[in-house]
């Protein structure tokens, strides 16, 4: 054990070569973490420093950049995507974990035919039906409301949740839910009083990956939605960026606002979004 | 027993229901109208659809910005296998390697921020980057005494597509890493120090035990880094204005766009939307009939 | 736990529906006894939209029994919303739109109301406006539009950077304008003129005017015009060329660059021309360094055959929906946005010419102001800008095509060869 360790000890220092790759990871982390740091530090200079002195650090703290962004127009993108968020995730857990169940807990031909079509619905590419979504969210009278982009958003999220919910179901023993059925609960009381307490993990897991997804969406952010009232954040910023006319420094605080609330979150539950990323791109 | 048998078709369905309706209507609904509207032409502010055939179909075997499309989107393909993919694992090797487990946390965090970012304001970055005058990059060449190589990356042909394709790396390379982390955590440490009894080198133990059991990882994040690259629509649509200039930094997905929002050709842009149906499910089916494989 | 879901449930659900309401605020409005009218305009960005904000609570607060709901989006997404718009049932009771053919292609839908009685009913506020200026929006003697602003291009140049060159004379033609370019470039000026060709737009600014200077207007008038357009006659080319010669004095830079990025550059002083809006001088007027400047029309070309004597620009003003449920409410709103009143705090606040006669004076503007509007009324006439004279599929490939001369990707017999195949398409669409 004693020499084990003294070997490891011996194997883990650096040698030239560790040192280069060490060096070659330093440049790395500042060409990622400097354009972060850049927009922090930017976001607190006048225009005019950031434009002559692009290096430097700020001479005064205009922290008047953050109000002048939050009143105007990132506080109401910000409200709305909490929105959208919010009820895509709320949609997504009820509508794909009932799904789940009734895929999971049934047997039959038609089930097999359901499950193909949810996950048909994931090698789905939610480009491919613009043009036919856009025309038809028009029809139903909701283009340029909230529910222009929640249902899309739940929509194309159903598929790979479902089938996330529903392998965790799949391990669930039988002997539980036959002890539930005996005490005399129907098919719904057994997924809401057992299932659903049971499988907090993955429901949360589900809901950082649709929040994930329902935060950062553009293409349809920008196409459903017209008027600045309803824009969520990444198309809001955009017009945000037209509404100020290169005054840079707002612009620069309303990128903070909108990047460090949710750098801090996914930082903060990086298991579950880990291991909804490795559920996603395996089964998808 | 007529009512069991409907009870035991119905309880399913009231759990499935909701999902089916859903998907039919917003995903199964649309994708089935974008191949009728293929053969219409239309425009989004007039309700009459006038019957073509296959007129769209032909236009686009003449359209020569279809060519510069998917030629972009295969530069990015290519780049992206190439950087988040290939180089995504090597990071993922060494930041797993025992002599960097001290630093990995921070690297490994780092590396990953940029995932989580929202692409506007990574384009908004860039653009920032790339500002021909007061860019961070222009303004570093000069600082570094390589002031000839500044360029106005984004307002040259021959520089646009490359210059947007790198904001690509910069925002997902971390992803990729962190697949290759997770898969590389499940290896078995026995391996390794067996390879070390042996005698076996790092890079003799990356490529005798890490590239045979991240196979599987290293073909699945493939196939997501090459499906995205043809669906690509954020950062040529923000940084280049659309694939400016001219069509030079065009995608298929930005070709498409245009096409239907802003030339008025809906049913134009529903056959370009066909293209990319096809291209997605030629790689979905790829994917799937190799986990078939991989699952046994 | 379980308590805690169901309680965020319902309370989503209540925001949702709630979100989904305001969609239909005109139920919340019925309820509350309210009339709404809805107003839809194209000026999210400032100061427009602060005084927009500022004029419709003036109104509401005016008029009690009126919720006035206003909606914004930009230039580009205006032009694709409001078709959409006109061709739903959805119409806004009060829009905005361009003149001339923008305008026409919204008439034709049917949905824009007539204004003619009011403005025979009206007489005060009929007269109130400059006449030439609502001549854009009449189309076969039906007045649908009146006019807030007036606008119009024009070369401005720095007035120091001019003497430190040495030049005192306006050009009157093409060739002395590149003579101005060419000193300004051996004083020192390496870029003498620079626009954003990034911005599609800018360059069909450029364009329409050279076109309009240089082939004939009947040639013009066919080709613009859907059903007839070929776009053969070779001026086409020559004009290109000359935007290309144009394009060769601004630099590597001009294709990564956006309009108000150039506009900033020459407020800072460090540029010494560029083509300009006249609304763009509150630009000048409202910054810190406020560089002395002057301005021309786009001068002549010597072998051209249109009238040089035009200037690119065109009114903008407001539309009222003919299904307006509240047709006598959405006049009312509609008159109050053309006041004079209104039109006098429009050119305080905003700094942007109008054609409200008397509201730009002394104490509300600027002399470059006073100026522009003297000119405006002086010019022989007005040319509509290009992006709304041709179908947007023609204007396309022009303007992405000169972006691709501009940065050497293609060559002008490529660009006019793509627009000839452009405006095939749409003759043969505009005529099936």
């Amino acid at each position: 054990m004693t020499f084990a360790n003294i070997r490891t000890y011996r194997r883990d220092s650096f040698t030239p070569v560790h040192y280069l790759v060490f060096l070659m990871l330093c440049i790395g982390f500042i060409l990622v973490a400097y354009p972060l740091f850049w927009i922090l530090m930017s976001s607190l200079k006048t225009t005019e420093e950031i434009s002559l002195s692009i290096w430097a650090l700020p001479t005064k703290l205009q922290w008047k950049n953050y109000a002048n962004a939050w009143n105007k127009g990132i506080s109401q993108y910000f409200v709305n995507s909490m929105l959208v968020t919010t009820s895509t995730i709320i949609g997504v857990i009820i509508v794909s974990s009932l799904c789940a169940y009734g895929l999971s807990r049934y047997r039959g031909r038609w089930i097999n035919v359901m499950l193909v079509v949810v996950m048909g619905g994931m090698m789905l590419n939610p480009q491919v039906c613009l043009i036919p979504l856009y025309g038809l969210l028009t029809r139903l009278g909701i283009r340029n409301t909230y529910l222009a982009l929640i249902i899309p958003y739940m929509a194309f999220r159903l598929p790979l949740n479902t089938l996330l919910i529903r392998s965790f179901f799949l391990s669930v023993p039988k002997e539980i839910e036959e002890s539930a059925t005996l005490d005399g609960c129907g098919g719904f009381q057994v997924y809401w009083r057992i299932f659903l307490p049971m499988s907090r993990p993955i429901l949360l897991t589900s809901a950082i990956l649709t929040a994930y997804y329902a935060w950062n969406e553009f293409l349809f952010a920008i196409i459903f939605i017209d008027s600045t009232k309803y824009r969520t954040i990444p198309a809001g910023l955009m017009s945000f960026r037209d509404a100020l006319q290169v005054d840079w420094g707002p612009l620069l605080a309303g990128m903070a606002i909108s990047a460090i609330p949710i750098m801090i979150f996914f930082i903060s539950v990086q298991k579950y979004f880990i291991r909804g990323m490795m559920a996603g791109s395996v089964k998808g | 027993m007529k009512l069991r048998q409907l009870k035991a078709v119905a309880q399913p369905l009231g759990f499935i229901l909701p999902c089916m309706i859903m998907l039919g209507l917003f995903v199964y609904y649309p994708l089935v109208q974008n191949f009728i509207f293929s053969s219409f032409r239309f425009s989004a502010f007039s309700p009459e659809k006038i019957f073509i055939g296959f007129e769209n179909y032909k236009t686009l075997f003449t359209d020569e910005i279809v060519v510069t499309a998917l030629r972009n989107n295969i530069r990015y393909a290519v780049v992206s296998v190439l950087i988040q993919v290939c180089f995504g694992l090597v990071l993922a090797a060494i930041l797993e390697d025992r002599v960097f487990r001290r630093f990995a946390p921070l690297f490994r965090t780092t590396f990953f921020l940029p995932v989580v970012i929202s692409v506007s304001v990574v384009c908004l970055l860039f653009g920032f980057v790339y500002n021909p005058i007061d860019g961070l990059l222009n303004k570093f060449l000069e600082l570094i005494g390589l002031g000839s190589l500044a360029r106005p990356w984004l307002g040259s042909g021959k520089t646009a597509i490359w210059a947007t394709i790198a904001v690509s790396q910069w925002h997902s390379t971390g992803y990729i890493m962190m697949l290759f982390i997770v898969a590389i955590q499940k290896i078995p440490e026995e391996l390794y120090e067996a390879a070390e009894i042996d005698g076996a080198g790092k890079l003799r133990q990356f490529f005798v035990i890490t590239l045979p059991q991240v196979k599987e990882m290293f073909f699945v994040s493939s196939v997501i880094t090459v499906t995205g690259s043809f669906m690509v629509f954020n950062e040529p649509y923000i940084l280049t204005k659309g694939g400016g200039p001219g069509t030079s930094s065009i995608t298929i997905g930005v070709h498409m766009y245009q096409s239907g929002f802003f030339k008025d050709m809906m049913g134009y842009a529903s056959t370009l939307a066909v293209v990319i149906f096809l291209i997605s499910a030629f790689f979905a089916v790829i994917q799937m009939t190799a986990f078939k494989s991989g699952e046994d | 736990m379980f308590k805690k879901i169901v309680a965020i449930t319902i309370m989503m659900a209540v925001l949702v529906s709630f979100a989904a309401a305001t969609g239909s605020s005109e139920q919340q409005a019925a309820a509350s006894g309210k009339t709404t009218i809805r107003f839809f305009h194209r000026w999210p960005m400032e100061p427009r939209f602060s005084y927009f904000n500022q004029i419709v609570a003036e109104f509401e607060a005016r008029n009690p029994d009126i919720k006035i709901e206003m909606d914004s989006v930009e230039n580009d997404a205006y032009k694709e919303k409001i078709r959409v718009l006109i061709s739903s049932n959805d119409v806004p009771d009060v829009f905005v739109s361009w003149s001339d053919s923008f305008a026409f292609n919204l008439v034709k839908s049917g949905k824009v109301r007539t204004l003619n009685d009011m403005l025979e009913k009206d007489k005060a506020f009929a007269n109130s406006f400059i006449k030439s200026q609502i001549g854009p929006f009449t189309f076969g003697g039906i007045t649908y539009g009146i006019p807030l602003t007036i606008d119009g291009k024009v070369l401005v140049y720095n007035k120091a950077l001019w003497t430190q060159a040495g030049i005192t004379k306006e050009p009157k033609t093409f060739d002395e304008l590149l003579v101005i370019l060419d000193t300004l470039k051996t004083k020192g000026h390496a870029v003498p003129i620079l626009e954003g060709l990034s911005n599609a737009w800018a360059i069909s600014h450029y364009q329409g005017t050279m076109l309009q200077r240089y082939l004939p207007a009947a040639v013009l008038a066919r080709d613009y015009a859907e059903a007839t357009g070929e776009f053969t006659h070779p001026g086409y080319k020559v004009v290109l060329e000359r935007f290309q010669k144009l394009v060769d004095y601004m630099g590597p830079n001009a294709t990564s660059l956006t309009h108000t990025e150039v506009r900033n550059q020459f407020i800072a002083g460090k540029l010494p021309m560029m083509y300009m809006q006249l609304a763009e001088f509150a630009y000048i007027q409202a910054s810190a360094t406020k560089p002395d400047f002057g301005y021309f029309n786009f001068p002549a070309f010597s072998d051209g055959q249109g009238d040089p004597g035009l200037l690119t620009g065109a009114p903008e003003g407001f539309m009222m929906s003919n299904t307006s449920k509240n047709p006598e409410a959405a006049e009312r709103f509609f008159k109050f946005l053309l006041s004079k009143e209104n039109a006098y705090k429009f050119v305080k606040d905003v700094g942007a010419p109008v054609a409200v006669l008397g509201a730009v004076t002394n104490e509300n503007s600027y002399p470059a102001l006073m100026d522009a509007i003297t000119l405006i009324n002086n010019v022989s006439g007005s040319a509509p800008w290009f992006d709304n004279a041709v179908n947007i599929k023609v204007a396309d490939a022009f303007m992405r095509g000169s972006q691709a001369v501009a940065s050497k990707d293609k060559t002008v017999d490529q660009v006019v060869a793509d627009i000839q195949a452009a405006a095939k398409v749409v003759k043969s669409e505009a005529t099936k």
